[in-house]
């Protein structure tokens, strides 16, 4: 039985993830130890990629919990007394309301685009999901806090962003319905979390731009 | 070292005065509704004078620098012009639209820091407007800032980030790793090497002449046009959402070719032979396109969302 180099077992790697393990690449596993512990990295993360997807749209609450203990502890964020009973506030809108300044506003939203693309699941999740497009619903809620906070600029360019933030909105919608209409069409999904990507990009232009003008 | 640019002292009242005599010794061989109107023309002629002297001016300043230097321009109101020259220096030349806004220039070691800024808030648009004349270093790093204006820049050889607002950006014979953002500004690069990233949401782009072996160009509105050559190893990544994304090639060209738009059209020129490196899987839900042209040593990804993609042959 003939055995392969490194380099051939490394380009056999997509069939090797796949299952097939052919004697030849496992004869030279059995002598090769840096193919061998590369194969056990794979194995394993190939082991545990589908307990990564989750069903929760939100982070895990120690999560939040974590990151808002850090940010107050810093001063960028105040504790806040707890809503009303029976209200509750989609986790990041509060987190909106409670920022100092509309900067933070772009850090968060990577970090919510970060979380989105975490919990891109198998299809099936995706379309059980209820509602079906939190994020969409979340970064509406970041744009009406960030866009209020500029009304005061006049100018061109504030004109001009929120133009595009129009255009980029048009885009979700279309991405949107896509990906409705078509759950399994893996590329719309990509074009949708783009633009959503965009937008959380647009909005933290402008609460840059609206940090500059106070 | 932080340097506010002064304006300089204007030498205004000689010129008009010499501008103004031939016209004083004219006047009094006419009549006199002639010399009213004269009169008149006068006072508007030197009020303009006035005016484009009190409103624009320049402003001028020098900085040695070593090789590699970095230069990073903050102008929200105004254009940018970089050329670059043998001298290792940097000269800066700064046109104000009026005296509500200032202009900083200051060297931190082999940096130069150029910046503008209002001086009272609530001053209209028009009055903060400034437009540079920079000439740097061939091997300078530019970090550009322009929201509206346009930037120009031409034969800069290093690194170089610019990201504007509405401001069109144009690069020729530019090298090193480009990476560009407009919101609707247009974008073109001519002659341009090395590695770019652009991206925009309604501007166009534009690169034509290009040799770089790696570029990445997404517009959501716009259009896309390549017109370059397709390096040995090289990857060319085009997106939009809609609009046309255009490429060009030459019969002497090597790219392996994935084409998707999902809800547009494809069209292609180019006669492809089945793909020589990559596994691709065809969609039911798009209109896909995937081959090799010659013996695919590029890589070549177009994709669009509802736009047209056209593969053309180059004339």
């Amino acid at each position: 039985m003939s055995s392969v180099g490194c380099n051939e077992f490394v380009a056999q790697m997509g069939s090797w993830m796949e299952g097939e393990r052919e004697p030849a690449a496992q004869a030279h596993l059995a002598h090769c130890e840096a193919c061998r512990s590369l194969a056990a990295d794979i194995d394993a993360i190939q082991s545990a990629a589908p307990t990564l997807s989750v069903a929760d749209p939100e982070p895990p609450a120690r999560v939040w919990a974590a990151l808002r203990a850090q940010l107050v502890q810093e001063g960028l964020i105040r504790e806040a007394l707890p809503p009303p009973k029976g209200e509750r506030q989609p986790w990041l809108a509060a987190l909106f309301t409670q920022l100092p300044r509309p900067a933070l506003a772009g850090a968060c939203l990577a970090l919510l685009i970060a979380v989105g693309f975490g919990i891109r699941g198998p299809v099936s999740q995706w379309t059980s999901r209820a509602p079906a497009f939190p994020l969409s619903a979340q970064l509406d809620t970041a744009e009406q806090t960030t866009v209020s906070s500029f009304a005061g600029s006049n100018s061109a360019v504030s004109a001009s962003l929120h133009q595009n933030l129009e255009i980029v909105d048009h885009y979700i919608a279309l991405c949107e319905k896509s990906v409705r209409d078509e759950p399994q069409n893996d590329a719309a999904r990509e074009y949708l979390y783009d633009a959503y990507q965009q937008k959380a990009d647009l909005i933290d232009m402008i609460t840059e731009r609206g940090d500059s003008i106070q | 070292m932080k340097t506010q640019l002064m304006r300089p002292h204007s030498s205004f009242l000689q010129t008009f005065h010499r501008r103004f005599t031939p016209v004083e010794s004219l006047r009094a061989s006419l009549g006199t509704r002639r010399r009213i109107a004269l009169r008149t023309s006068g006072v508007i002629i030197a009020g303009l004078l006035v005016c484009s002297t009190a409103l624009a001016d320049h402003i001028e300043k020098n900085f040695k620098v070593e090789a590699h230097p970095v230069i990073t321009l903050h102008n929200p109101n105004g254009s940018v012009t970089v050329k670059a020259w043998t001298k290792p220096e940097v000269s800066v030349i700064a046109t104000r639209a009026s005296d509500q806004v200032e202009v900083d220039a200051t060297q931190t070691g082999n940096r130069v820091d150029i910046m503008t800024h209002p001086v009272a808030s609530g001053a209209p648009p028009d009055g903060l407007r400034t437009d540079f004349e920079v000439r740097v270093p061939e091997d300078a790093e530019l970090q550009i800032h322009d929201d509206s204006g346009a930037v120009t820049v031409n034969s800069v050889l290093g690194d170089m980030n610019v990201e504007t607002v509405g401001a069109g950006v144009d690069l020729a014979d530019a090298a090193g790793y480009l990476t560009v953002k407009t919101i609707d500004g247009p974008f073109q690069c001519v002659r341009c090497a090395g590695r770019i990233e652009v991206s925009s949401i309604s501007g166009s782009l534009r690169m034509v002449d290009l040799r770089s072996y790696q570029v990445r160009a997404q517009t959501s509105k716009g259009n896309i046009l390549f017109s370059g050559e397709f390096l040995p190893n090289g990857m060319y990544e085009l997106k939009n959402y809609s609009g046309v994304i255009e490429v060009r090639f030459s019969p002497g060209d090597s790219f392996d070719l994935s084409a998707t738009s999902l809800k547009g059209t494809v069209n292609n020129e180019a006669k492809l032979s089945p793909p020589t490196h990559q596994q691709h899987f065809y969609s039911k839900f798009n209109n896909s396109l995937f081959g090799s042209f010659n013996s695919g040593r590029a890589r070549v990804e177009l994709s669009s969302f509802d736009g047209t993609i056209n593969i053309l042959k180059r004339n």
